[in-house]
């Protein structure tokens, strides 16, 4: 579904990606981790071309997106994104956050869009601050809104960049139930967190990311209980 | 008892006898007109200056667009008002004899660089995320600032827009210099008339103080206002 080959990407002179290769099939949950700074965010921001790449290809459903003549907007479409400190519409109601893609972009009407948001609303319960604005949410509610603004294009791909990271304690888990009900819905997800527990329960695939590369993939059982290099097992001390 | 009738002398030459009110509300006027001709024209250039400054913004490298927007403003900021001004009525628009229509172009284009300043600052103060939330469901730019950035961007701008028609009210009392009859230009006349510089000008500055602190305070309401509705 997407496939990356020897993906660069440097900021001026700082070399964050350095080749990174990597297969992701259909309804694959990928969990990323890895230390602060090796280039975790960026990978993922590469594969919706937030950040533009300065070496290899990106593609997606046998497209080559990192062509100069690529449709970025309409690639877009089809792979949500949902982000550390939520990035809802401030001057929009909950409602019209999750239905103004869908509506702009000519995708559905503007009933059938309400609709459509609605039963998504309901399905992480809070079809009742439909009306409301996002200041009056807590985090884990902006964030499980964020999901569900994601949904509403019915992406094929889902990228979270540490969707709890930004939170209270507290509200972890109803985020991270959100994530779960998706995985089990067949969704394929990509995930940066770090969330041992979200990765071994959920992630079919674990990835540990150094310097700018990935230095180890393994299914979770094998990854957690029997990681092979040394930084991922000095890492794994760190956070376990 | 004396002191206060000579006072009230003074008072009544300068304002009440021949109507002479009248005149400075005439003054007053073509102050108005000029302030707020100047302010519209100001805010099409402001507006059309910080989106071609902000097309370096992605990349980071100046553009065409962005390099005339910088030099525009540099020579605006870097010039006194009454010296364009001058230029304007003398030089680039010697042909036109309608004081007003030089004096708002000439503020509309000197405001403009201050309101890009503006715009520009209002646009960059809402928080990237909203940007990027944008266009990863699939807006492109235009969608995006068109529905999220500008909306949130006009509550930053309103405010110091409207401290800047404030400034261009005051800025207008350099517009004798183009034979206008503002409200500064009637009052320092009248003085030669009268014989009393006193009381005509301390009048004028006390009908600018009175109308720009009107204005200070409606201005007051409106962003209390706005801060409201930022937490719904
Ligand atoms: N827009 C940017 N401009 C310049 N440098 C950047 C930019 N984004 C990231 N970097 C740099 O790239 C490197 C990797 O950053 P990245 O955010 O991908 O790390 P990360 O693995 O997500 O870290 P964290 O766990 O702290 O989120 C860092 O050195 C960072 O300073
Ligand atoms: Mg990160």
């Amino acid at each position: 579904m997407i496939i990356i080959k020897e993906l660069h990407k440097k900021f001026g002179g700082n070399h964050v990606l350095r080749g990174v290769n990597y297969h992701i099939h259909p309804g694959e949950k990928i969990v990323v981790v890895g230390p602060s700074g090796s280039g975790k965010s960026t990978f993922l921001r590469c594969l919706n071309l937030l950040e533009r790449p300065t070496g290899g290809e990106i593609w997606f459903d046998g497209q080559n997106i990192t062509a100069p003549k690529a449709d970025i907007n309409e690639i877009r479409r089809h792979m949500g994104m949902v982000f550390q400190h939520f990035n809802l519409f401030n001057n929009l109601t909950i409602l019209q956050n999750i239905t103004l893609a869908p509506v702009k972009l000519k995708l559905m009407g503007e009933e059938e869009a309400k609709e459509s948001a609605m039963k998504l609303l309901q399905r992480v319960g809070l079809s009742e601050k439909a009306d409301a604005y996002p200041a009056s949410l807590s985090g884990g509610q902006k964030q499980r809104i964020a999901i569900v603004r994601s949904l509403a294009m019915n992406p094929k791909v889902m990228l979270f960049d540490e969707p709890t990271s930004a939170l209270d304690p507290e509200m972890v888990g109803e985020v991270l139930e959100v994530m779960k009900e998706l995985a089990e819905s067949g969704m394929t997800m990509v995930v940066v967190t770090h969330e041992m527990g979200f990765a071994r329960e959920v992630g079919t695939k674990v990835v540990f990311m150094d310097e700018g590369n990935i230095m180890e993939e393994n299914d979770p059982r094998e990854f957690f209980n029997n990681p092979k290099c040394p930084r991922l097992q000095e890492f794994l001390s760190k956070v376990l | 008892m004396e002191w206060f009738e000579s006072v009230w002398r003074h008072i009544d030459a300068a304002f009440i006898e021949k109507d002479r009110w009248r005149i400075y509300l005439n003054g007053l006027g073509v102050t108005m007109q000029v302030a707020i001709f100047a302010a519209v024209l100001g805010i099409v250039i402001g507006t059309l200056i910080a989106f071609m400054k902000l097309s370096a913004r992605d990349n980071g490298k100046p553009t065409v667009l962005s390099r005339i927007a910088n030099i525009y403003i540099d020579i605006i900021r870097g010039t006194p008002s009454v010296l364009q001004l001058l230029i304007m009525w003398f030089v680039v628009l010697k042909s036109c004899h309608n004081g007003i229509l030089v004096a708002s172009i000439t503020f509309g284009i000197n405001s403009g660089a201050y309101v890009a300043e503006i715009v520009r600052a209002g646009i960059l103060a809402v928080d990237k995320g909203q940007t990027e939330a944008g266009r990863s469901l699939g807006l492109n730019q235009v969608q995006t600032m068109r529905y999220i950035v500008l909306p949130q961007a006009f509550k930053n701008i309103l405010p110091p827009l409207g401290n800047e028609f404030i400034v261009l009210i005051k800025e207008t009392a350099i517009v004798g210099y183009v034979s206008l009859s503002d409200l500064t230009r009637v009052s320092n006349q009248m003085t030669s008339t009268l014989f009393d510089a006193f009381t005509p000008l301390i009048g004028a500055a006390l009908i600018y103080f009175v109308i720009i602190k009107i204005l200070t305070i409606l201005l007051g309401m409106l962003e209390r206002r706005l801060r409201r509705s930022d937490n719904h």
